[in-house]
This record gives structure tokens, C-alpha cells and sequence, in this order.
């Protein structure tokens, strides 16, 4: 009797009391006895399996040192270049500084009539470097110029509204061009240029040469009153910003830049004045909240009060 | 079985495992080398859509997610990756905290990523206003290892790694994802009083 109870729990006897007393398993997957445990293990052959989601930022400097060594790659090399580009400027040299009401306040008002006689004595200095315009540009003329400024104006706007990005080289210097981009991706613009108010005009020129005498760019600030539309629609056709069934009226003072020096240089737009007294912009539509009435209720009134009161100094 | 051994060295000496004395060998996985990771569903994600008009109803918005390559078998994935489909995302990583899977922590990482990328690059606005529209498992790198068996025979082991997709879209999950069309009590009760209504007794009449 003894006997045969031994040789039907054989297999316990040869297991370790611990396992006896862990829970019952009845994965299928498991052999029932757990004798030749390692043994069944050592079977398969021993593999380094890579770790692909490691992250190598939270490394430590030996762990990062002795993975490389593994791997015999070569640390990362500094990149000592830095590039740069010099057939356009970095910025705007002496900076049109707009008259305040530009395009609001009444031409009769005295403020308006100050500004205008001190801007009379500043335009000298612009007559000087349209004149040195002049010398490299022989076919330079203030009026023509100005059409030609609408012109690429328009061109530059429908390009990047086409996301066009070699036509808006053309129209956008290297500068600019980061700026007209900027946070264009994905997105779906519709611009139209309406009419004029107002015929373009150039309120500023500037001449300046970098590094030697003879490398010279010259810089033509444009005014533009004119009426246009705007509606940005984020990657599933919602609108973001603006409106195609509202008009605006834009007063802008666009800087042009042409690399005088090169033969081959062109009139490009290159930056946009954004006088102070400019009224904040219109944050876009990204929520769909209505806002609260009690905040409605306590800010605007400050606001109203002080908006008005920019424009008359 | 000559054969598996050379190809299981080739792959050894490629993956950079044990790198082989006095010969140069480089990762694969370097700036010049191109990846083989799954490209088509992060594609989505790129897809502009046209303006839509006035009134209309806006657009639900939607993100692709991926995580790839991760030490787990694509078949047990596939389990809790049709677990957690047709959920909005708070309930999916409610029960996925008590899921106690290995698969359970990567699909619960994407789903986290995911949700922060359709906030911050995909222009919605609340968090919690999104379901889990597609979920699904994929094959990733396979590693051929070595199993040995009796009289001097090999067998294959295969160690493979999976992928996860998910993509979260905005809005309210629909109430019958499988379209199963589960009918209510009412109509269960109906639908057997009606059945035991029509039922015919041989001899009665």
C-alpha cells in the first residue's frame, strides 16, 4: 500500500518543499514536472535580444560610454560649421518709425500736422539713399516701384497661400522667409488682395554696406492701405483664424531689400514694421468655450478706455 | 541545420549582438541607414483636408499613434489592443490598469502619447473628448534563435516583436462599435412572447 502510494506521488519526493506549497497551477503549458527545470531551459541557445525602446537621454555616462563600446561607434562629432547667408540682411537697419493715427486720425489734427513737418525734415536722409538707389538702378522710379512692391506683395501672399515654396523664394528673403512659414504647416489658407485705399507709397529708404565698402543693400519701406481677406482652416477644414465673408482694412509698412551690389539682385519683401501703437491682435478661434459673462462684465471697460486714448497722443 | 546556424551568425554579426573580433561593425540603426519602421498609418496624420463651409458640421479631428518594435509577441498584443477598441480614452486606460499583461503598459504608453499629440499638434481642444476609433497589433523584427532538440537536431525559436497602432479621433464612441446590434430586455422579452404566441399545439385544434 505504501509502496504504491509512493510510486503515484513519485514525483514528489523529488520537488522542493516550497513549491509544494505554492497555489496549484493548471497551465497546460507547464510540464508536470519540474525535475529537469534548467535542464529544459538550457536547451535553448542563450541570445542577447536588443532592446529597442531604450532611452538612450536617461543613460548614465558609463552606461552610455560601455553601450558605444559594445557597439564600436565613435562618439558624435560637434558640429563646429554654422551657416550663414549673405545676399540678404539680418534685420532691418534704422527702422521707419510710423507716425501715430497713421491712417485713423484726421490729416487737419495739429498732431498729424507736427508729425508731417518733423517727417519732412527726416526724409532727407531718404532722398540720399534713393539716390545712391539710383546710381546702381538707373531704371529706379519712386511711382513704378511702387506698383512693382504691390506687385510682389501679391505674388508673395499668393505663393505661400499655394504653398509654393520656390515661387516664394523669389518674392521673400531668407529672412522672411521664416516668418511667412511660421506655423503655416498643415494648414489651408485663403487670402484675397481686395482693393487699394489708398496708392502705395514709399515713406523710407535706407543704404548700408556690410563687411566692405562696396558690398551694399538697400532697404525701401512701403506703406499699404488696403482691404483684404483672411480665413485659415486648420487639417480638417475648421476655421482657425478670420473670415472669407469679412473684409479688412490693413495698413502695413512692408521693408524691401535688394542686394544693390549683386547684378542679379532683386526687390524682395523682407520684414513688416509693427508700429507700438498697433492695436493687440486677434487672438485666433481655438476654442469653442463661450466665455464667461462675469469676466466680460469686469474687463471690457478698462479696455475701451484705453484704446482710444493711444491713438490721440 | 547548418544552414540556421549561418543565418543566425549573419543576423548576430548585422544587430551588432556580439561584435566579432578585430572586424569594425557598426549599428544598424545610424543617422545614414534608412529605417524600415512602418510609415503608412503615420501618414494619415499628414492628410489635409478642404475648408469646410458655413453651418456645416465640424470635422472631428484624429491622430495616428505608433509604438514599435517592443519585446512582445503581435498575438498576445492583438487581445488588449480589441479590448480597449470603441472606448473613450479615460475607460481604455481605467481598464487597462487592470490588465496584468506586458502588452497592457505599451498600449497604455500609446494611448497616453497619442492623446497628448492630438492636444498639442492636432488642434483639439479637450482631452477627454476623444474614443479609440482603430487599435490593432503588427509584426515588427523577427530574431531567429536556436532550440536544441534530441539526437544532434535543431529546432527554430522565433523571438519576435510587435507593433501598436492606434488612432484616437474626437467626439463620442458610437454606442455599437461591432455592430453586433444587441437587442434591450424589452425586446428579448418580446420577441419570445411573440414565439410562444405562434407556436403550435399538434391535437389541439
Amino acid at each position: 500500500m505504501s509502496t504504491s502510494i509512493l510510486s503515484k506521488f513519485g514525483s514528489l519526493r523529488l520537488t522542493p518543499a516550497l513549491v509544494c506549497n505554492q497555489q496549484c497551477r493548471t497551465t497546460t503549458s507547464k510540464h508536470y514536472n519540474p525535475k529537469f527545470k534548467k535542464e529544459r531551459a538550457a536547451k535553448f541557445l542563450k541570445i542577447e535580444l536588443p532592446d529597442f525602446n531604450e532611452d538612450a537621454s536617461k543613460f548614465s555616462r558609463e552606461k552610455l560610454r560601455q553601450k558605444m563600446k559594445e557597439r564600436g561607434i565613435l562618439p558624435p562629432r560637434h558640429w563646429m560649421e554654422r551657416p550663414f547667408y549673405i545676399s540678404a540682411t539680418g534685420g532691418v537697419f534704422e527702422a521707419y518709425v510710423p507716425p501715430e493715427g497713421d491712417g485713423k486720425a484726421s490729416l487737419v489734427s495739429t498732431t498729424r500736422a507736427k508729425q508731417a513737418v518733423q517727417l519732412l525734415e527726416k526724409k532727407s536722409r531718404s532722398m540720399m539713399a534713393i539716390r545712391k538707389i539710383k546710381s546702381f538702378d538707373e531704371d529706379f522710379d519712386t511711382k513704378g516701384f511702387c506698383e512693382q512692391a504691390q506687385n510682389i506683395y501679391i505674388k508673395a501672399h499668393e505663393s505661400l497661400v499655394n504653398n509654393d515654396k520656390q515661387a516664394l523664394r523669389l518674392y521673400v528673403t531668407e529672412k522672411a522667409y521664416a516668418e511667412f512659414r511660421h506655423n503655416s504647416m498643415l494648414k489651408t489658407i485663403r487670402w484675397r488682395f481686395l482693393e487699394s485705399l489708398e496708392p502705395p507709397r514709399i515713406v523710407h529708404a535706407r543704404c548700408t554696406d556690410v563687411i566692405s565698402k562696396e558690398n551694399i543693400f538697400g532697404q525701401v519701406t512701403v506703406r499699404f492701405h488696403t482691404r483684404q481677406q483672411l480665413a485659415v482652416y486648420d487639417r480638417f477644414g475648421r476655421l482657425l483664424h478670420g473670415s472669407e465673408i469679412l473684409a479688412k482694412d490693413v495698413l502695413e509698412y512692408i521693408v524691401f531689400e535688394k542686394h544693390l551690389s549683386n547684378l542679379y539682385g532683386t526687390w524682395r519683401i523682407h520684414d513688416k514694421i509693427i508700429p507700438d501703437w498697433a492695436a493687440p491682435k486677434e487672438p485666433s478661434k481655438l476654442t469653442r468655450v463661450k466665455p464667461k459673462e462675469v469676466v466680460e462684465a469686469v474687463a471690457p471697460p478698462e479696455k475701451t478706455e484705453e484704446t482710444p486714448a493711444i491713438p490721440e497722443k | 541545420m547548418n544552414h540556421l546556424f549561418k543565418n543566425l551568425c549573419l543576423r548576430l554579426g548585422k544587430l551588432n549582438i556580439k561584435p566579432i573580433n578585430g572586424f569594425h561593425t557598426s549599428a544598424t540603426d545610424l543617422a545614414w541607414t534608412k529605417s524600415n519602421l512602418p510609415k503608412t498609418f503615420l501618414a494619415h496624420n499628414k492628410k489635409v483636408y478642404p475648408p469646410q463651409e458655413i453651418g456645416e458640421e465640424p470635422r472631428p479631428a484624429f491622430v495616428c499613434h505608433q509604438k514599435t518594435n517592443f519585446k512582445y509577441s503581435p498575438d498576445k498584443l492583438w487581445y488588449i489592443a480589441s479590448f480597449v477598441r470603441g472606448m473613450t480614452v479615460d475607460e481604455a486606460l481605467k481598464q487597462l490598469s487592470f490588465v496584468h499583461k506586458k502588452g497592457a503598459v505599451l498600449v497604455k504608453q500609446a494611448i497616453i502619447e497619442a492623446r497628448e499629440l492630438a492636444v498639442n499638434r492636432h488642434n483639439v481642444e479637450f482631452k477627454s473628448n476623444l474614443w479609440i476609433a482603430e487599435s490593432f497589433s503588427g509584426q515588427g523584427m523577427v530574431i531567429k534563435g536556436v532550440r536544441r532538440h534530441a539526437r544532434r537536431r535543431m529546432g527554430e525559436v522565433r523571438h519576435k516583436y510587435c507593433h501598436y497602432f492606434v488612432r484616437l479621433e474626437e467626439g463620442k464612441p458610437p454606442i455599437d462599435y461591432y455592430k453586433l446590434n444587441p437587442m434591450t430586455p424589452q425586446q428579448q422579452l418580446d420577441g419570445w412572447l411573440e414565439q410562444m404566441r405562434k407556436r403550435k399545439i399538434i391535437n389541439s385544434y
